[in-house]
């Protein structure tokens, strides 16, 4: 039995947008209200992600600002903020939800615009985006995001050996899958050379290991697992975990090997049932190269210290033997924050109806999606299957 | 009413050239930042205690595109390993590695005053 299902998947194309935040979200939320062939009318309640647009641009209060935009004013709205990881929370409390039959169905989604056209250029953003690392302990020694995962990637390499090269070999897999897909940031592939000679962010993160700053918005239908049979394509939601770690980065205990995504997954593939050996591909949190290849160990999807090698063997591509961001991942699909957690529930919907098009993986019937926040101190692992 | 460590005590210490942390007397673990509980073991019997000024580089950075705020570019943020705890500062100079000797030089400020360890080779 299913802890729940998505009846219904909507997406912006992710990118740069001149649309206000509800106009964003009003896209994707009618995109999945009519994929699952329902109405605002029949929608209970809403779970709401936006991680910043109070800092970003000046917008707070967003639930029912976007309820009224898209006909739903009147129900309740609950609006969820965990850095990255903020739609991945809003999903697990919404598919809670349906499972304790608190609500029928319900809309879960997030939006955020990240690029300049909020107003805000790249180090305005950098400082905004800072803000999920610790005020008091991290901040002051001028920590940027790309620092974040830098500094948990250099110990990974001084372990494991994990080289640039095999970094590269990550921007250039997920690029290569984006350009397959029309609503990626990016369209373009990339080669290892190409990524090796771009700029240094934060060594060993050079521009093409980083995720751009995006707009977009993203939602999707969850219904209780016996109604979702009245539906057209049910996905089954199998498990859904969720776990937090230390903050700062300094007194976690050994960092990079990023405890919460190791619990939350090891809850969610418990309460499926299931094991990572039974996972045929895989959305994770590719917010810099080095992260997908801490998240790949951290999944169990290769073993420890196997992420790079891995990456660089095409272990992880579309081709490969585990299909690690199909969608292109953040780093190419984009990252509009509030929007990435559900985006990824998106790709795993149509993935597995057989419905994505020419990124189409060969049948996939489980798949897990992992959406981190801050220093990894957040991370939502989900299981989601095929319905038979 | 708090007994344990706060931020202005850290702080007061690190611009006095010391560093305070938190030594479980329950479970052992020593964290290098204050907080009210022990993030191991939720004990609260925690003791501050007085951490080596010395260390080794546990983990570091350069970061090339700074925050709004900060004017330079390619200064290294790094995680040092003082004694059983560590903590995030600032390294000065270049070439610093992974196990690399360091100490305590002094801090560095934000623009809200807050501020972070400076180390520099030992």
């Amino acid at each position: 039995m299913a802890r729940a299902a998505a009846v219904g998947a909507g997406m912006t194309k992710f990118g740069v947008h001149d649309t206000p935040l509800q106009e964003l979200f009003g896209e994707a939320a009618f995109g999945a209200l009519d994929d699952a062939g329902v109405g605002p009318d029949d929608i209970e309640a809403l779970y709401f992600g936006n991680a910043m647009s109070g800092q970003a641009e000046n917008d707070t209060h967003l639930g029912p600002k976007v309820a009224s935009h898209v006909g739903m004013a009147g129900v309740p709205v609950q609006r969820f903020e965990d850095a990255c990881a903020t739609s991945a929370n809003a999903f697990k409390n919404a598919v809670a939800a349906v499972e304790a039959g608190i609500h029928d169905v319900v809309l879960v989604g997030g939006v955020e615009r990240c690029t300049p056209e909020t107003g805000k250029d790249t180090a305005a953003m950098t400082r905004v985006f800072a803000s999920a690392s610790h005020r008091q302990y991290e901040q002051p020694a001028g920590l940027t995001f790309p620092g974040v995962f830098a500094l948990l990637t250099k110990r990974h390499m001084h372990e494991y050996g994990t080289t640039e090269e095999q970094l590269a070999h990550v921007a250039v897999k997920n690029h290569g899958h984006g350009a397959l897909n029309p609503r990626a940031h990016f369209g373009k592939e990339t080669t290892v050379e190409e990524a090796l000679e771009a700029p240094v962010v934060a060594d060993p993160f050079r521009l093409m290991d980083c995720c751009p700053f995006s707009d977009g918005a993203s939602a999707v239908v969850v219904a209780g697992d016996e109604l979702a049979d009245s539906y057209d394509a049910p996905v089954d939601v199998t498990g859904v975990g969720h776990a937090t770690d230390v903050v700062p980065i300094a007194d976690k205990e050994t960092p990079h090997v990023t405890r919460a995504a190791r619990d939350a997954a090891d809850e969610a593939y418990e309460q499926a049932g299931v094991s990572a050996d039974d996972v045929d591909f895989a959305e994770v949190h590719d917010c810099f190269t080095g992260a997908e290849i801490l998240a790949s160990e951290a999944l169990g999807l290769v073993e420890d210290g196997e992420g790079g090698p891995a990456a660089a063997a095409g272990w992880t591509a579309r081709d490969g033997d585990v299909p690690i961001n199909p969608s292109g991942g953040l780093k190419a699909k984009g990252h509009p924050i509030g929007a990435t957690g559900t985006a990824q529930i998106v790709e795993l919907t149509e993935q597995l109806r057989g419905e994505a098009g020419e990124r189409q993986l060969p049948d996939p019937q489980r798949a897990v999606a992992h959406n981190l926040g801050g220093d990894a101190a957040t991370t939502v692992v989900s299981v989601m299957e095929a319905r038979r | 009413m708090s007994n344990g460590l706060t931020h202005a005590e850290w702080s007061a210490a690190l611009r006095d050239g010391r560093l305070l942390g938190l030594h479980c007397e329950d479970c052992g673990t020593t964290q290098g930042t204050p907080k009210a509980a022990c993030p191991d073991c939720s004990s609260r019997n925690l003791e501050t205690v007085e951490l080596s000024t010395e260390g080794v580089v546990y983990t570091e950075t350069t970061v090339n595109v700074p925050p709004e705020g900060i004017e330079e570019r390619g200064y290294r943020v790094g995680v040092v390993e003082v004694g059983d705890a560590r903590i995030l500062g600032r390294l000065a100079g270049d070439g610093f590695a992974i196990g690399d000797e360091v100490a305590l030089s002094g801090y560095v400020e934000d623009e809200e005053g807050y501020a972070a360890p400076l180390f520099e080779a030992a």
